[in-house]
């Protein structure tokens, strides 16, 4: 179980089933809803949504610390829980970091960095990645790594195969694999599609493959110590980590992966005081990142990074803008064509799961040409994902993904480096490890297979 | 024309889903006051203590809460003088307040509850040691920019704050134009 509803809690207003995407929320109105396994992709937008909270007037003044303990969430915590909630591993996280054999490897992901701050009563949207890195550091990990590396690590991959894909013929239109919800509800609904995704694990599990391989020789360890923990926006990146083939490193390639909202319950379970934090750098090398790598946490961030890096290995020239605006946005599903070279570049975003219905159908009877397709499950992309800060009042939500999305695009302005392919981190790794994007290793470590499971 | 009478909200059960976003953040705009409660659920430190009750009946469920009576048994039934009328609204001070009860035997909608007070984002204990409750009702938002946030909130429109006077006249406006219609065919 991975996303929930508490019979005890649920008032069955059904409100959750609204905004689920794949219609798995199944009751009758006023009675307590259940989620059907077999259609739920995990996104969490019912937990979001739900606000029927454990109430001492409703359900008695001990249910509190009852629910609580049932869901494994630290005794700090004193917020509000509600019926529908996910599973929290802190406990798990917990024990690795007191384990001494274990040695604790977290990486986070880009959209983590610019919402876990508002748990700490910050403004919507705070932009802080230096403090972030402190926590980590002061919740006692070994390595602070992060998401981002991978995300450029992806882009070298992606952007390879779509390249290949359109110069040598290949399956098109090509999607994006990098949201976990929306690859579950293409295996579940339209299978047919399978060969269509890109072959590119997601950043998370191109990070717990790395790590697990390239990270312990960096420490002169066996991949067998490490223990990987990710920090999602989203709570589906639990059941990704978790499936049976993402072991490629040998190993479970991601151990845990927890949310911004559970990172904000171990920071305070572990007493670090967030106001106090210094801010400090994520760990050289494989915490090392480009501005390409930070948009992967904006619908549309996937695309323009792979246009960066995309366009140059296409026409051998840079990028003469090196942001990609005609792709940005937050329309469920907006298309441009991209002059790359003598190229026209026909690329087409869709964020909302639900708004992926009808452009897979229109790709099925063919009255849609595109070459490569980015998909988000979440409403604007992994800024407003299932594992991020809850907001109180949902008058708050338009607020709070505009604030995140644009300190999102303001980290990628601050950064020195833009691109994944010119990252030094990036060719490193490739240097001493990797050999090239599609090399027989890359392959071996970075790239999935869909519909086997 | 001066106001007369207070206004109150009121729910509408052929809308309200039951979904309890109106106690949410009746809570939140309430606690702000007094307790660092921020934009999202993490901020939170205490228990939630709405000042509207959602209620689930046989016809379906709304939420219900205090219509400012103007002969009010809550005000009338407060031996501490806790229960005042502050620009036609009635208030219940929290620091006044010693949790007796009689407010809540005496209102005949159920409008007030017993629930913990808190600041600085803690509980506040007795002398005893044990939790300081307090009357809980619909203040409707007295002093809170944008007026009452369960209106401003709710997904489906299902509360509204009503002028009844304004409405009185409303409705006499609509009597008065329908019967104009009707001298016609006389």
């Amino acid at each position: 179980m991975i996303v929930a509803i508490d019979q005890n809690l649920c008032t069955g207003c059904r409100e959750c089933a609204e905004v689920c995407p794949a219609y798995a929320i199944v009751g009758e109105q006023g009675q307590p809803q259940t989620i059907d396994v077999s259609k739920c992709v995990m996104c969490g937008q019912c937990v979001q949504k739900c606000k029927s909270y454990v109430s001492i007037l409703t359900h008695g003044k001990d249910a509190y610390e009852k629910v609580k303990k049932e869901r494994k969430i630290p005794d700090c915590v004193q917020e509000p829980l509600f019926a529908a909630h996910a599973v929290c591993n802190i406990d798990k996280v917990k024990a690795a970091i007191a384990d001494p054999e274990k040695f604790t490897i977290v990486q986070c992901a880009p959209a983590v960095r610019v919402a876990v701050a508002e748990e700490f009563g910050a403004d919507l949207g705070s932009l802080t990645p230096g403090k972030l890195a402190a926590a980590l550091r002061a919740v006692g990990f070994d390595r602070i790594y992060d998401t981002n590396f991978p995300a450029d690590v992806t882009i070298m991959e992606e952007g390879t195969e779509l390249v290949k894909r359109v110069t040598e013929g290949g399956k098109l239109p090509m999607f994006t694999s990098c949201c976990p919800a929306w690859v579950k509800f293409m295996e579940n609904n339209y299978p047919e599609f399978k060969d269509n995704l890109s072959s590119a694990k997601s950043p998370q599990q191109i990070g717990g493959a790395i790590f697990k391989t390239y990270g312990a020789q960096l420490e002169n360890l066996d991949g067998s110590r490490i223990y990987s923990v990710s920090v999602m926006p989203c709570t589906c990146k639990e059941f990704e980590c978790e499936r049976p083939e993402m072991k490629d490193s040998g190993y479970r390639d991601v151990d845990v992966a927890i949310t911004t909202r559970d990172l904000a319950w171990l920071i305070k379970d572990k007493q670090v005081d967030w106001d106090a934090l210094e801010e400090t750098e994520f760990d050289q090398p494989l915490g090392v990142y480009t501005g390409a790598g930070t948009i992967f946490g904006v619908t549309g961030g996937v695309m323009e990074a792979a246009i960066r890096t995309g366009y140059e290995l296409i026409t051998g020239q840079p990028i003469p803008d090196v942001e990609v605006t005609a792709v940005r946005g937050t329309e469920g599903f907006r298309t441009s064509v991209l002059k790359v070279g003598d190229l026209d570049l026909k690329v087409g975003v869709v964020t909302g799961l639900k708004n992926v219905v009808p452009v897979l159908e229109a790709v099925k009877n063919g009255t849609l040409d595109l070459h490569f397709i980015e998909v988000m499950t979440c409403p604007e992309g992994c800024v407003s994902g299932g594992g991020q800060p809850k907001l109180l009042m949902d008058l708050d939500r338009e607020e709070a993904f505009a604030a995140r999305r644009e300190a999102t695009f303001v980290h990628d302005r601050e950064l020195p480096v833009r691109k994944s392919h010119e990252s030094p981190a990036i060719k490193k790794v490739y240097e001493e490890f990797l050999e090239e994007p599609g090399s027989h290793i890359a392959h071996h470590l970075l790239h999935t297979e869909y519909c086997i499971g | 024309m001066k106001k007369e009478i207070g206004s109150f909200v009121v729910g509408d059960s052929t809308k309200c889903t039951g979904c309890k976003a109106c106690e949410l953040a009746c809570f939140t705009v309430h606690s702000r006051k007094e307790n660092p409660v921020g934009k999202t659920v993490g901020t939170v430190t205490v228990p939630v203590t709405p000042r509207l009750y959602l209620t689930k009946f046989e016809g379906g469920c709304m939420p219900i809460q205090c219509k400012h009576c103007e002969d009010a048994p809550c005000l009338n039934a407060c031996t501490k003088k806790a229960i005042t009328r502050i620009d036609h609204q009635v208030i219940v001070d929290q620091e006044k307040c010693i949790g007796c009860k009689d407010c809540m035997q005496a209102c005949p909608f159920g409008a007030i509850a017993l629930l913990p007070v808190s600041k600085g984002g803690k509980v506040v204990a007795q002398v005893s040691g044990e939790t300081r409750v307090y009357a809980s009702k619909c203040d409707l938002c007295q002093g809170i920019e944008g007026g009452p946030a369960c209106v401003r909130v709710c997904p489906h429109q299902a509360l509204r704050l009503v002028d009844p006077e304004a409405e009185r006249e409303e409705k006499n406006i609509r009597a008065a134009e329908a019967l104009l219609l009707t001298k016609n065919w006389r």
